[in-house]
């Protein structure tokens, strides 16, 4: 909507600028005629200052909205245009000229209806290239706005509003009162012609451009300025048209304007390449400062610092050097250098002040950088900057310069702040892969957490006969005993308690599979060795070398109250005997499994049989237990273990857990952590 | 801590195990045992008498080179070990698979038997 509307306000006002021209050329021309023919008309000069000014605003309209229409940064464009207009107007001026020196003498050039006419138009091209070349002004005087410059601005749009109607009073005579308005315009003009921030952005190329545009309007207007006098010296003419506060104004703008560009983009050139410096050097730093993204690497970053620091310092040559731990230095980014004249500067830096100095070991954390000079034959002048990542010296940037004292301050202030920031950069990005690790690893650790969980039995089957309680503990976050039960009938049950060798994960594992071989064989309902047996041939053929599994496998019948056993290398069962009054520990004949992995495992163990009575108590553990140490190294040992059961074997299963639990606990102290797996599975005997 | 000083005599070759073996220097005593065994060494004993502990790890380093010797002939015995640690080998069943004397001079009569 509102781009139609704007097109529409460009096009109407341009109709209507051109439509009061013609108006004012027609009034004027008939006034004229009545003049010389003695006709009177009745057309006051206060129509054709009425129309002049109507010319006026509706050229300042088309010029304002056409200039906001444009691009903001275009300056060399919109200089351009004024300029061209510029040329247009005098250009059309000399064509006028010309035709009267090729007219001469002629009446044709003495005609004053023609005179007339032609004055119209170079009125009218005067005024389309002041009113352009003003609200071109105006743009680049609010390019970079604050309040005070636009109210100083609108301002001067109210005078020059004022200007206009200026000739109603005085009637475009040069008295004192015209005089103080010209000086009054010419001032604040002159005050606003101060802003001129546009200049420093343009490239050196472009100030050149601007350099010629703006020396052509300075011509246009000086001309065209000068036409303006003549015409008023003449006076063929009965409505002056030309001599007024407001064109007059928009002459000295115009000119001072573009006088004060001229002299400050002269002026700005040597210097320019300064601020496209320091443009050059934001914008390295903010390509210091983007995160790595994943996928990139610590090089990019460091190929960018390389990059950036070069051209800071305007280097000849430059390379990097990077130290890893127990590899040997690396050089990278080598830029402008052969590999000969590097290694020669590198060893000449070892022998020469300051370098001598920074090298050495320690100094690098006292100086910041090393500056100095070199008696090298390319290269004069050196800086040295040391990378560190975290705190860990990560290596050096090399830069070097064929003139001598080729490094200023500003560049040693610019270089460390790339050094700065790429540390950051590279630091942030260690930082987020460390995090990313750890959070893998808290992952994994959670899914080991939850298979070992899944490994322990939920629930110990037994009946009215028997009671069974069990605990484990694991190092880490996962553990390598096991305990099971599994239940044949209502009078026979299995039990099972086991020791994979090792710990963590890979205990874990090897658990897993023995709780995979004891759930598929014990549904065979085979006697202990037959099960151990056949248990050692399926793990040796899947546990790994070096890896062995204890276990003890027990057949309970509480019908005929037998127990029979069998043990695999497992620490011997503690057994309470109510009649004895004491605990002792079931010897038998035993091997791991997966120490011997072929069929003769077999005759190496063997089965007991025992009969239980009314009050027994048999625990299992695993040697995490008896070998647990405390802060003086004393293991918690067989015996103390069987003191605790024989002074808790009264109390029912879960009292007498806790007992071993709490003697266990206070044997090995609060400090010390466990590093073996803890299990036990104590079993009450009740009827 | 582990120790292991290697010591070798006429026919034999006697390694000293001075410390603990546990899962984080089993390995050392595995790379001791291999390079007897790559140096063709048909007399191993082991000197036990200063080995304070011994873990699963440490035994199944033993447990491992059981068939290599049985294949490659080499003789093997232990001596020396403490009650504790005998105790360990004994729980496991080592000691049925593998030569344990009290005395170094048993352990030498037994490797040169064969």
């Amino acid at each position: 909507m509102f781009n139609i509307q704007k097109l529409n306000i460009g096009k109407i006002s341009a109709l209507a600028a051109v439509l009061a021209w013609l108006a004012l050329l027609f009034t004027d021309l008939t006034r004229l005629f009545g003049e010389l023919n003695q006709i009177h008309t009745a057309i006051a000069p206060e129509v054709s200052w009425a129309l002049e000014i109507i010319f006026f605003i509706l050229l300042y309209i088309f010029y304002n909205n056409a200039i906001n229409r444009t691009d903001n940064y275009n300056f060399i464009g919109l200089i351009w245009k004024s300029a061209s207009t510029g040329l247009v107007a005098s250009g059309v001026s000399l064509l006028i000229l010309f035709f009267y020196y090729l007219l001469d003498d002629s009446r044709l050039s003495r005609d004053p209806l023609l005179l007339n006419f032609f004055y119209h138009v170079n009125f009218g091209l005067t005024t389309v290239f002041l009113i352009s070349a003003t609200m071109v002004w105006k743009h680049l005087i609010l390019y970079q706005k604050n309040k005070i410059v636009v109210q100083q601005w609108q301002a001067y749009e109210v005078i020059l509003l004022m200007s206009m109607f200026f000739m109603f009073f005085n009637q475009n005579t040069l008295n004192y009162s015209f005089m103080f308005g010209l000086v009054f315009l010419m001032i604040f003009g002159s005050i606003l012609s101060a802003n001129l921030k546009w200049i420093p952005y343009l490239s050196f190329k472009n100030k050149w451009k601007a350099l010629l545009f703006v020396v052509i309007i300075l011509a246009s207007c000086a001309y065209l300025f000068v036409q303006l006098l003549s015409y008023s010296n003449s006076n063929f003419h009965l409505v002056n048209l030309t001599d007024n506060l407001f064109l007059l104004g928009l002459f000295g703008f115009v000119f001072v304007y573009a006088l004060f560009s001229f002299l400050v983009t002269l002026f700005n050139l040597p210097t320019s390449s300064v601020f496209e410096q320091k443009l050059t050097e934001a914008i390295n730093f903010q390509r210091l400062s983007r995160s790595i993204q994943p996928g990139q690497s610590e090089s990019q970053v460091l190929d960018i610092l390389m990059d950036s620091c070069m051209s800071a310092a305007y280097v000849d040559a430059a390379w990097m050097e990077i130290q890893h731990k127990s590899f040997p230095t690396e050089v990278l980014h080598q830029r402008f250098i052969s590999n000969q004249d590097r290694k020669e500067v590198r060893e000449m830096m070892q022998n020469t002040k300051p370098f001598l100095e920074y090298f050495s070991e320690g100094m690098q954390w006292k100086k910041d950088y090393a500056l100095g000079k070199l008696n090298h034959e390319a290269y004069t002048s050196a800086l040295v900057f040391p990378i560190k990542v975290n705190k860990d010296l990560v290596g050096h940037i090399f830069l070097l310069k064929e003139v001598r004292d080729g490094f200023n301050k500003e560049m040693i202030d610019i270089i460390s702040t790339f050094v700065g920031q790429a540390t950051i950069s590279v630091e942030n990005y260690r930082l987020l892969n460390e995090a990313i690790k750890n959070e893998r690893y808290k992952e994994e650790l959670e899914i080991a957490q939850r298979v070992q969980r899944s490994l322990l039995p939920s629930r110990l089957h037994h009946n009215r006969c028997f009671d069974v309680t069990g605990f484990s503990e694991a190092a880490d976050e996962v553990g390598g005993d096991f305990y099971e039960t599994y239940q044949f009938d209502d009078t026979n049950f299995a039990l099972i308690i086991g020791d994979v060798s090792g710990k963590g994960t890979s205990a874990a594992f090897n658990m897993s599979q023995m709780k995979g071989v004891f759930h598929s064989l014990v549904q065979m309902e085979l006697s202990p060795v037959e099960f151990l047996s056949k248990a050692n041939s399926a793990l040796s053929h899947c546990l790994e070398r070096n890896h062995f599994i204890t276990t003890t496998y027990y057949h309970i019948d509480t019908a005929a109250r037998k127990i029979r056993y069998s043990r695999a290398g497992h620490c011997p069962t503690l057994y309470y005997d109510v009649d004895k009054g004491e605990s002792e520990y079931l010897a038998v004949k035993g091997m791991g499994l997966g120490i011997l992995r072929n069929a003769s495992f077999r005759n190496y163990i063997c089965e007991k049989e025992l009969n239980y009575k009314v009050g027994d108590v048999m625990l299992l553990y695993t040697d995490g237990i008896v070998e647990a140490r405390n802060e003086q190294g004393k293991e918690f040992g067989y015996e103390r273990l069987k003191q605790v059961v024989d002074a808790s074997h009264g109390l029912e299963v879960g009292e007498i857990k806790a007992q071993l639990i709490q003697a266990l606990y206070d044997f090995v102290g609060a400090s010390t952590l466990p590093d073996d797996d803890y299990s036990l599975v104590v079993v009450k005997f009740l009827h | 801590m582990l120790k292991i000083e290697k010591t070798e005599t006429g026919d034999h070759c006697v390694l000293r195990l001075v410390g603990e073996v546990d899962a984080s220097n089993s390995v050392e005593l595995d790379l001791a045992i291999q390079q007897l065994m790559a140096e063709n060494v048909k007399k191993i004993l082991v000197d036990g008498s200063a080995l304070e502990y011994i873990s699963s790890a440490g035994l199944g380093v033993f447990m491992s080179y059981l068939e290599d010797f049985q294949d490659n002939g080499v003789r093997f015995a232990i001596f020396g070990l403490s009650n504790k640690v005998k105790n360990v080998f004994h729980i496991l069943g080592l000691d049925q698979l593998l030569t344990i004397e009290d005395e170094e001079q048993g352990a030498l009569e037994w490797l040169y038997e064969g």
